[in-house]
């Protein structure tokens, strides 16, 4: 009850600010003070609510629709918060939390560069959708109110909670969805400050005080990005870490812009050309968020991805896209209206320059963004023109790609050698030249390894030389300003991002084999030995889970690799989930999904039906019917011991003579266990025991019975475990999180560097030509 | 004009050329099983998992293999190259991507839509915690 009318009170606040911050604008300026302290409130209340929200999770209100539908008391603590954030109206929270909690930072320092009002308006009215939508779709309705049709008794508590799906139990659950959605509000940051700009009528300097936001909501949503691949390769056993998947996809597509629009903001900054470019570029980041929480939230890939989450019903349809819409509307209409004032500075830049070769880089990542963009909305677009129903091959993806990588790689490469302005070609090719040499030998050695085909083989080549290049050049400069080595490391960070991507995606190996508990099977020429499993995790009684220990051995080199096999509630135990285990080396991990686990030896078991005859496994000279159930001990339902004695009435044919009696099986009604006694055939060895009944409800006549056999004569064969593994050598994937880990890292060191000079140019707001030019 | 608009022109027209055309031939149809086995094409089918006819895995050819249903009523029998998958069988609903051969549905993929994706209903509510 508190909380829904605390988020009511949030969003009636943060029209507040959004009035107050608009009157601002007007000239009254006395609001300014007041918006911001509206604001600060606002930030305090949603942490509140936010803080309420965990306290309803943790304390297991299982009377809250939100509480019941994703969490459970059997959840482990960490879990228990992640499903605080897990659900729709949860990520919805976290996300506006951000928002607020982000402009707290950011509204001092506006505050000191005198761009508050301007920024801020823009900034409190994404806010006010944001509070729309958690007021429809907010975390504290009761059971009751959810299901008020179905009669609820007001004030019922379930005793307990669906749970959160066991696929989501693992830490990456509870750092994925924080970082992603940090991502997804820093991104309002640069929006805010392109539409200040174009109300200021201030293009250039705004450039400079928003570029470090703007690294900042780029790095984490990358990092942000890498966390959800990484979750899918190392527990979700998804075999890669990328699969084109729409929701994927969908945070990708405005990530891609902002790399695009980093680069161009240096362009401008330098040269003061590329004013429009930037303006729509961190408009259309940010409108490109909202389509991806459109497209993930409304319901409408519900068939299309793995991952998109339930429909939100129908009102929050509507909102959702109205959100996006008037973003699009407001932002793109503020430029058409604003276009001439803007200017339009011709950028001729010369070919030999570097704003040049960021221009061309831009625009190539942006062509990538266009490519997702096209692939992931066609489905849609399909739908709505009423085509048939159609889904994009993830092949799309890869083959628009390929030449654009290429292209990207080389340009990664050139960038950072050339200068600003102009630079000479044969002092570009004397710096180039050592690690052109290491990347010839690169190639060479990459081709040896397998990679023959041309175009991958361009593709390395591409990566290789930007590796080496922009490496070379990181390292000059980390001994000697380690702050300006941002870009260089970020440069290396994708070239390693990308090697890892070309052998990864293309030379891993796969084999499927079967592993026989203590017995070493050779596979992709690695030694493979199940020694047995461990159960973990026992404090948790709903589920069963277990390692399965297997030394993985080449050349002497010895790991213990566990892939994980578990029963959980959560599916009645009806089949195992399945988690990879993987054996991590930089040049290659060797990664085992467990697909299956059996039991071999001990005695044979058959089972039969009335009637049924089959020769016995041990002696194919004896033949044995199995006749009909006797069920005359248990007339009385069963012993006071608590077990009944069913009879098995057989009919055994040794050499042509038969000779037909009935086996006896005492079975616990408590387990439906049963012991033996097992039948010995008159002069053999061979026994026979009548193990237990497989019941069939339906008909009595159709039940079968279980029987055993052994010889005396032999010993029973050990019980051995086998486990069925799918075993892929994939080369060179390190280099994916390496090359992310060190891009987000360049992009951090970035941001030292320009806030750095956005405090230096505080006063000095360079008039540039351009504006002189549209001005007059 | 000057010739760096034309190129860049040339070089976008081409691109969206490449693009609209690879678009086409990577595009996967939802349909029906009757239309997936007249065409034979790589579609994507969306049906139930027929539990009666049960689901099983084979550990030596690493194929897991069930009976579906699609909207229209039909069934077939689902080849699928890999493991049994996650929460497959408290899926509300089954899509699968692939061909017809032979009478048989070969998928390279099978998509399981998981009730957690969906907001519980009464009847669980009722039931919690028993």
């Amino acid at each position: 009850m508190f909380g829904q009318i605390l988020i009511h009170l949030l969003f009636g606040g943060s029209l507040a600010c959004l009035t107050s911050y608009i009157l601002a604008l007007k000239g009254y300026k006395q609001y300014i003070p007041i918006a911001r302290n509206i604001y600060r409130v606002l930030a305090g209340g949603m942490l509140l609510t936010f803080c309420l929200l965990m306290a309803t999770v943790i304390s297991h209100s299982f009377e809250y629709t939100y509480v019941w539908s994703y969490s459970s008391k059997e959840l482990p603590p960490w879990y228990l918060v992640a499903s605080g954030y897990a659900g729709q109206e949860g990520s919805f929270m976290l996300w506006t939390l951000w928002v607020c909690l982000i402009g707290v930072v950011l509204l001092p320092y506006l505050k000191k560069r005198s761009w508050e009002a301007e920024v801020m308006v823009f900034y409190s009215l994404i806010l006010v959708f944001l509070f729309l939508l958690l007021v429809v779709k907010n975390p504290f309705s009761f059971v009751w109110e959810t299901f008020a049709k179905d009669g609820i008794p007001i004030g019922f508590a379930p005793p307990n909670g669906r749970g959160l799906n066991p696929l989501l139990h693992n830490i990456w659950i509870t750092i994925h969805p924080p970082i992603l959605f940090t991502g997804f509000a820093a991104m309002s940051v640069p929006f805010a400050f392109a539409m200040g700009a174009m109300i200021k009528r201030e293009y250039q300097s705004w450039i400079e005080i928003a570029l470090p936001w703007t690294l900042y909501g780029t790095a984490i949503l990358g990092f942000g990005i890498m966390l959800g691949g990484f979750w899918a390769y190392e527990t979700l056993g998804w075999g890669g870490f990328w699969g084109w998947d729409p929701v994927e996809n969908s945070s990708l597509i405005p990530w891609l812009v902002s790399v695009g629009l980093v680069h161009t903001m240096l362009v401008q900054r330098k040269t003061g050309g590329l004013v429009k470019t930037n303006i729509i570029l961190a408009v259309t980041a940010f409108i490109l968020v909202l389509y991806s929480t459109f497209l993930t939230r409304s319901g409408v890939l519900g068939d299309t991805s793995v991952h998109s989450f339930v429909d939100p019903g129908k009102f929050a349809f509507i909102l959702l896209i109205a959100f996006m819409i008037t973003f699009a509307i407001l932002g793109y209409g503020f430029v058409m209206y604003r276009r001439k004032d803007i200017g339009n500075k011709q950028d001729n830049f010369s070919p030999k320059s570097r704003e040049f070769t960021l221009a061309i880089g831009s625009a190539f990542i942006l062509g990538s963004a266009i490519i997702v963009f096209i692939g992931t909305s066609w489905p849609l677009i399909a739908e709505i023109v009423g085509l048939p129903k159609i889904a994009i091959d993830p092949s799309f993806y890869n083959k628009m790609h390929l030449p654009l990588a290429i292209m990207i790689m080389f340009v990664n490469a050139l960038s950072l050698l050339i200068r600003w302005k102009a630079t000479s070609y044969s002092g570009v090719l004397k710096k180039s030249l050592y690690p052109l040499t290491l990347t010839v030998a690169a190639t060479a050695t990459s081709y040896w390894i397998g990679v023959h085909d041309l175009k991958y083989l361009l593709l390395a080549f591409g990566a290789w030389f930007s590796l080496f290049i922009n490496a070379e050049l990181a390292l000059k400069i980390i001994r000697n300003k380690f702050s300006s080595a941002g870009a260089y490391i970020s440069h290396v960070g994708v070239a390693m991002l990308m090697i890892g991507i070309v052998f990864t995606a293309r030379y891993s190996i796969v084999d499927h084999v079967q592993l026989v508990q203590g017995v070493t099977t050779k596979a992709l020429g690695y030694n493979f030995t199940f020694i047995g499993r461990e159960q973990i995790e026992k404090e948790y009684k709903d589920r069963e889970k277990f390692k399965f220990h297997i030394i993985v051995e080449k050349d002497g080199n010895v790991n213990n690799v566990a892939p994980i096999l578990y029963w959980h509630d959560f599916n009645k135990r009806q089949s195992a989930y399945k988690e990879p285990g993987i054996a991590w080396a930089v040049a290659k991990d060797v990664y085992i999904s467990p697909n299956s686990i059996q039991t071999i030896g001990g005695a044979p078991e058959i089972t039969l039906s009335k009637g049924q005859t089959i020769t016995l496994p041990n002696d194919s000279s004896i033949r044995m019917t199995f006749v009909t159930f006797d069920m005359s001990n248990m007339r009385n339902g069963g012993g006071a011991d608590g077990t009944i004695r069913p009879g098995a009435v057989i009919t055994v044919d040794t050499k042509g003579i038969k000779k037909t009696d009935t086996l006896y099986s005492t079975i616990s009604m408590a387990t439906m266990e049963g012991t033996s006694e097992p039948y010995t055939i008159n002069g053999t060895s061979q026994n026979i025991s009548f193990l237990k009944i497989n019941a069939n409800k339906e008909s009595l006549q159709q039940s079968e019975a279980v029987f055993s056999f052994t010889d005396s004569s032999k010993p029973i064969a050990p019980l051995k475990e086998v486990i069925g593994v799918e075993i892929s050598i994939k080369p060179f994937i390190n280099f994916v999180w390496f090359g992310v880990i060190a891009m987000v890292g360049g992009f951090f060191v970035a941001i030292i560097k320009y806030r750095k000079k956005a405090k230096r140019t505080k006063t000095m707001i360079p008039v540039s030509p351009t504006q002189i030019e549209v001005q007059v | 004009m000057k010739p760096r608009y034309i190129i860049g022109i040339i070089v976008i027209i081409a691109g969206l050329g490449f693009a609209a055309y690879s678009l086409n031939s990577s595009k996967i149809e939802y349909t029906n099983l009757s239309s997936a086995e007249a065409t034979g094409r790589k579609v994507q089918v969306k049906g139930v998992w027929v539990k009666e006819k049960g689901a099983d895995y084979n550990n030596t050819s690493n194929i897991f293999s069930f009976t579906m249903k699609d909207d229209s009523q039909k069934e077939v029998k689902v080849l699928f190259q890999g493991a049994r998958p996650n929460n497959f069988e408290i899926a509300e609903s089954i899509v699968v991507k692939g061909r017809f051969e032979g009478g048989e549905f070969h998928a390279s993929e099978v998509l399981t839509k998981c009730p957690s994706k969906y907001e519980g209903n009464v009847d669980q509510l009722k039931q919690s915690g028993s």
